[in-house]
């Protein structure tokens, strides 16, 4: 358009724009690769034995015909479970840190030891509920998984409650407050209401985050062949049947463990993108 | 700009027998606030008269909004804000560690710069406060979201719905939501912390015209950085800066002919 030519700095720094933007693309691309290989060899190998029975039967000895139901619903059962328990302490414990003890000094504690749990492997969590129940009670039990599982999800509802509270501006809860609203229903009528959004977003990957969890169940709910609604017994799930079958010498085995995590992986990706769906939804009433 | 106050100033002054009949709804006596270890205000003495507009005017950080925050303790919210002296709403200390903060703030409500509608209905909005001291049957507190909504001149365009959120409206409307929510609950005095700063002329025009009428039922303080605005609305100006109180008067007194030279370098724009 213009007849202005480009003075050597210029040229270089377009140069250098090329080549960081191609950098960043390359990177992106290289990240994208191995998700959408994985998921492409988990559709390849697992899609083949999905059946009807994968939903109806429990799973097999070596050589006969089964399913997963007893891991699905040991999975799910888990999970509802771990939620129960572990979304209200996380929700209360990330209240208080982002409401009542916003600047004291014990919040600082809690986040800090929050952040390690946070990120403290899972079969340290397994091993430490494997102590305070499964060898209390002298028995693996679907009550010590779930349990090890909701060690799990407070740290992550704790995080996100506290995160997303803390983004709900001061000037909507001194708002509030100025119209004589005691803070109890500050935080219930107007903080939870402005923060909905994120707090179910970080439930659900919670959710995600402990579907896939196979070590701390190892010690703890341990596995089971055949379908069961006892709590107290130990309880068949999809990670810890697709870890053993996975191992297994057996090629049926190893074929229904794949099948179980496509069954996972799909779960889990749906949650996700459930989450980012919500969380990028603008607050609304 | 400066020049066009003066002529802006309405009505003459009351007589000296005119004031002397006011009623002291607000007094603040000798009163400090500290934001931990800096002190924002010192030794303030001013009053709030019954029924009456006092304008509080003064450069950026002359303390104005402290002290407005101060009359409904809002500051206690955070740590380390503390305010010592006296506020005397009807004669009573509200700075007094036994004061109820909650029935203190219901008494005397306030309205932010930046509108803060809640993230409920229109209708919740102004029910949600209402509710909290009082319990209605469901006609009655219907009439007095209208009432309110048409104390604060938004009824017209709200009415056909009332059920829409409250972040749906203009930062005109929300800010008049707020009023509306904040006369719902019936207070006595109500505190205004520049709420034009953030409107259009227009929505400007229409809050000013409704301090006019809300001084009919109750005190109103409002911090400005709009001469024109405090010159126009209030009976009383109060000039503050860098903490103190630099004078207090009648607001055609503080236009005119104000006592302090600092007063009047301000309002003809030499500074601030």
């Amino acid at each position: 358009m213009s007849s202005v030519s480009a003075t050597p700095r210029y040229r270089r720094r377009r140069w250098r724009n090329r080549l960081a933007t191609t950098l960043a693309i390359a990177a992106a691309g290289l990240g994208l690769t191995w998700l959408v290989l994985i998921l492409l060899v988990l559709v390849v190998k697992g899609v083949g034995g999905l059946s009807l029975e994968v939903f109806t039967e429990m799973t097999p000895p070596p050589g006969s015909a089964g399913g997963l139901l007893n891991a699905i619903v040991g999975s799910l059962l888990l999970t509802i479970l771990a939620v129960l328990f572990g979304t209200p302490l996380g929700i209360l414990a990330g209240t208080y840190m982002a409401e009542y003890g916003r600047y004291s000094k014990l919040t600082l504690v809690v986040r800090f030891i929050n952040d390690i749990l946070l990120s403290a492997p899972s079969i340290v969590v397994g091993l430490f509920v494997y102590e305070i129940m499964v060898a209390q009670m002298g028995h693996f039990s679907a009550w010590a998984g779930a349990v090890a599982l909701a060690i799990l999800v407070i740290p992550v509802v704790v995080r996100t409650t506290e995160d997303m509270l803390l983004l709900v501006p001061t000037t909507l809860r001194e708002a509030s407050a100025a119209l004589g609203v005691p803070q109890w229903l500050v935080i219930r009528h107007v903080a939870y209401r402005a923060a909905r959004a994120g707090m179910i977003t970080g439930v659900l990957l919670a959710v995600a985050r402990i579907t896939g969890e196979t070590a701390p169940l190892l010690f703890t709910a341990l596995n089971n062949q055949f379908f069961s609604w006892n709590l107290n017994a130990p309880m068949a799930s999809l990670p810890v049947v697709i870890f053993q079958f996975a191992l297994s010498p057996y090629e049926d085995w190893q074929q229904l463990a794949w099948t179980g995590a496509l069954l996972i992986t799909v779960a889990v990706l749906g949650l996700s993108i459930l989450a980012r769906a919500l969380s990028s939804k603008k607050v609304q009433i | 700009m400066s020049l066009a106050i003066h002529t802006e100033v309405k009505e003459p002054a009351e007589t000296p027998e005119e004031t002397a009949k006011l009623a002291e709804k607000v007094s603040v006596r000798r009163l400090n606030f500290y934001y931990g270890a800096y002190r924002a205000l010192s030794d303030i003495n001013v009053n709030l008269y019954q029924n009456k507009v006092t304008a509080f005017i003064g450069p950026s950080g002359c303390g104005k909004s402290t002290l407005l925050r101060i009359l409904n303790r809002i500051y206690d919210l955070y740590p380390n804000q503390r305010a010592d002296g006296e506020v005397l709403l009807d004669g009573a200390n509200v700075l007094s560690p036994k004061q109820d903060l909650n029935l203190l703030r219901a008494k005397v409500g306030m309205v932010f710069q930046k509108p803060t509608p809640f993230p409920m209905t229109i209708y919740e909005n102004i029910a949600f406060g209402v509710r909290l001291y009082e319990q209605l049957p469901k006609a009655d507190l219907d009439a007095r979201v209208e009432d309110s909504l048409k104390r604060a001149a938004l009824w017209e365009e709200v009415k056909d719905k009332l059920e829409a959120s409250g972040l749906s409206l203009s930062g005109g409307q929300q800010q008049r939501l707020c009023i509306a929510r904040t006369v719902a609950i019936r207070p006595e005095v109500i505190l205004l912390d520049e709420p034009c700063s953030a409107l259009d002329p227009i929505s400007t025009a229409k809050i000013e015209e409704l301090i006019d009428v809300l001084k009919r039922d109750y005190t109103i303080a409002i911090v400005t950085h709009n001469m024109q605005q405090a010159a126009r609305t209030s009976d009383f100006t109060a000039f503050m800066y860098l903490g103190e109180l630099v004078e207090f008067d009648e607001t055609t007194r503080i236009f005119t002919n104000p006592r302090q030279q600092r007063t009047q370098d301000y309002i003809t724009g030499r500074f601030g």
